[in-house]
């Protein structure tokens, strides 16, 4: 929009008698001066780059933790460390360990895990499942069963499958569906704030 | 005049009042709207600060997990603030997120920034407010408030205090108005009525008015009182002024007329004297001659006893014949005297001594004096006095030579004061009074010739040039006689 109008007096040239209209040396400077600045404008908003899908989701995994509320008796250990773990291939490569770099929640400081068997996930707060888990999730949810694990994954229909968080690509943006009766049933409390971002609380499984 | 000057006096006691009722309204009135501006400045910022709150809480979810629709949503709620323009959420960075706007297409700005270690912040700039608030969540900044606020309510409020003001102000000046012309009865009136009595007093000189007491006891009832006793003390004094005006009055005619009876019988005396004595004059000489004739004619003729009588008998009359001249000559000071002109003294110091040349050569005397004025005077009675004095002088010395000194000098009051010094007997101070009275002597006939008037006709002298004489002596130690006389005439 910004760009459009800036636009108007040179598409106006040729109509109106303003100043524009007339092509002498100082006019010139002063469009060639408007586009470079317009240019820099642009490329200033350029500058920071649009963060990958996976990044954007490796905050998500973090943010989570600030709107769920564990059991007693998962918070209760005061030395364990908030444990965010990757089980399968993970797609994050170095981006979820610099999004949790030095961070805490409750106090407790963030750790991020990979992991390569679902019973090593019963000390996570939050599980990512790799869509390459896809086959065994079944297996995988039902070893997860009496735990209060967070479970997250991007695999389509999780939550319908029995996840808990999926995430899901909209047009440009990630955003999320939640099967609350699932977490629910694991003693999670998702905040509302939570669900109100969501773009679907299911509450049937 | 007096109406007018208290009619004033009314105006200004009215003035006075409506300026310190209305003076102190309008403080209070500004010192009240200036307390409740700030007070509902504070309240518009700690209301906006509030919204900013749950607008930021409520958008926390939104901003972490990139939904700027539910942001939106969220600021969409402060539609039920008519005062809040616009509100706009920024992310961390400072990009604009989410925007609300009472007006459409409204943009978010660029994002001003907070001061360093403060949260919130707001500026009041052309009649809107702006506060500014950093979201925190979980003690980290996960984005910014922007709330752009009017300032309808101040205005509105102030609109209202103007109002509320200005007939409170009307209403109080019309009460202040009704009171002070009540007050004024008690104050002005009583003034108004004093500056009225003053003002007869002064122009009539009647102080016998009072001004009519005001029934209450403040100041100016005893103003009025104390006038009262003022005019009271006047009256009393103005009588007593005038009674003793009157009666000095009556005193100095009474004297003046006295006066007047004296003089008139004292000249009266003296030409009375005076004639008798010229007319005692003639048939005297014929006693004299015939007893003068009869004593040689008949000398050794009759017997013894009768020549013894005849002498006693001529002696008798040349006497008298003595005391009528001298009688004669006091009385012409008075009748005979000529006019007063200006008379060097010396000069008639110089005469008199000419004409007792005898008396002082014949006594060995000396005479001295200092240089002499020129005074106002009856030059051959002046020469009368020198005379008299100075021959009373040799006449009465002691066993020294005589000695006279005469000097004159200026006293204050504009008079010449003629001293004349002798070294001779002396007079005791008892006899002061008596050696000026007519035939008055102090030594018997056998001791010192004379009439005893001499001096009597000096003094009479220096009275008649509206001067005074008199002695100071010391039994054997001189007399000195002084004689004033006014410089002018």
């Amino acid at each position: 929009m910004t760009h459009f109008r800036a636009r108007g007096p040179f598409q106006c040239a040729p109509k109106g008698r303003t100043a524009w209209s007339r092509s002498g040396p100082l006019s010139q400077f002063m469009a060639v001066f408007l586009a470079w600045s317009l240019i820099g404008v642009s490329s200033l908003l350029a500058q920071q780059p649009k963060p990958t899908a996976y990044e954007v989701k490796a905050a998500y995994l973090y943010n989570f933790g600030k709107f769920v509320e564990w059991p007693a008796k998962v918070t209760a250990g005061n030395n364990e460390p908030f444990t965010i773990c990757v089980l399968g291939k993970d797609p994050f490569g170095a981006s979820l360990d610099a999004t949790i770099a030095g961070e805490a929640i409750d106090g407790k400081s963030v750790l991020a895990k990979r992991i390569s068997k679902p019973q090593e996930a019963l000390n996570c707060r939050v599980l990512f499942i790799s869509s390459s888990e896809d086959a065994q999730l079944k297996e995988i949810l039902a070893t997860l069963e009496k735990t209060s694990v967070l479970t997250v994954s991007d695999m389509s229909q999780f939550t319908r499958r029995g996840g808990m968080i999926q995430f899901v690509d909209d047009a440009n943006r990630v955003r999320f569906e939640v099967n609350l009766t699932i977490a629910e049933r694991a003693g999670l409390t998702l905040s509302s704030q939570l669900l109100k971002v969501a773009i679907s609380a299911r509450r049937n499984s | 005049m007096l109406r007018v000057r208290g009619h004033s006096i009314t105006k200004k006691l009215t003035r006075m009042n409506m300026l310190v009722s209305g003076a102190a309204l309008l403080l209070a009135c500004l010192a009240f709207v200036a307390y409740d501006v700030l007070a509902i400045r504070q309240a518009i910022v700690h209301n906006l600060s509030i919204q900013a709150q749950i607008a930021g809480s409520n958008s926390v979810s939104a901003l972490l997990f990139n939904d700027p629709h539910d942001a939106e949503k969220t600021l969409s709620a402060l539609k039920a603030a008519p005062n809040i323009l616009s509100a706009h959420i920024y992310t961390t960075g400072g990009l604009p997120f989410a925007t609300y706007s009472r007006e459409r297409g409204g943009k978010a700005p660029t994002l001003p920034a907070i001061p360093a270690g403060q949260t919130e912040a707001h500026w009041f700039k052309d009649g809107q407010i702006v506060l500014v608030r950093s979201i925190i969540f979980q003690a980290k900044p996960t984005g910014s408030v922007y709330i752009q606020s009017d300032l309808r309510e101040i205005n509105d409020r102030l609109k209202r205090y103007a109002g509320i003001a200005a007939i409170v102000l009307l209403t109080s000046l019309l009460a202040a108005l009704l009171v002070s012309s009540i007050f004024q009865r008690a104050v002005a009136e009583p003034i108004t009525h004093l500056a009225g009595i003053a003002g007869v007093v002064s122009r009539d000189k009647d102080y016998s008015v009072r001004a009519t007491p005001t029934g209450s006891r403040d100041e100016l009832a005893t103003l009025i009182e104390t006038f009262n006793e003022m005019l009271a003390q006047i009256q009393e004094r103005d009588g007593a002024l005038q009674k003793a005006h009157h009666e000095l009055k009556q005193r100095v005619q009474e004297l003046a007329r006295r006066a007047q009876e004296l003089a008139r019988s004292n000249a009266e005396l003296e030409q009375f004297a005076y004639v008798a004595s010229h007319d005692l004059q003639e048939p005297l000489r014929m006693v004299a001659s015939y007893t003068q004739l009869l004593g040689q004619r008949y000398k050794g003729r009759l017997d013894s006893d009768a020549d013894e009588f005849i002498a006693y008998a001529v002696d008798g009359a040349h006497r008298m014949q003595l005391l009528i001249g001298d009688l004669l000559a006091y009385c012409r000071v008075g009748t005979t005297g000529k006019e007063l002109c200006e008379t060097s003294s010396e000069a008639a110091l110089e005469q008199a001594l000419l004409n007792l040349q005898g008396a002082i050569q014949e006594s060995s005397g000396v005479v001295t004096h200092d240089p002499l004025p020129t005074v106002v005077a009856d030059g051959s009675q002046l020469v009368q006095l020198f005379q008299n004095v100075v021959g009373n002088a040799i006449k009465y010395r002691s066993a020294e030579l005589p000695r006279v000194h005469v000097s004159a000098k200026k006293n204050g009051g504009n008079e010449w004061i003629f001293s004349m010094r002798d070294n001779g007997l002396g007079i005791e101070p008892k006899y002061f009074g008596k050696i000026f009275v007519m035939f008055q002597r102090l030594h018997g006939r056998e001791e010192f010739s004379g009439t005893g008037i001499g001096l009597t006709v000096c003094k009479k002298i220096a009275e008649r040039h509206g001067g005074r004489m008199w002695v100071e002596s010391e039994p054997g130690k001189g007399s000195t006689f002084y004689v004033a006389l006014p410089e002018r005439g």
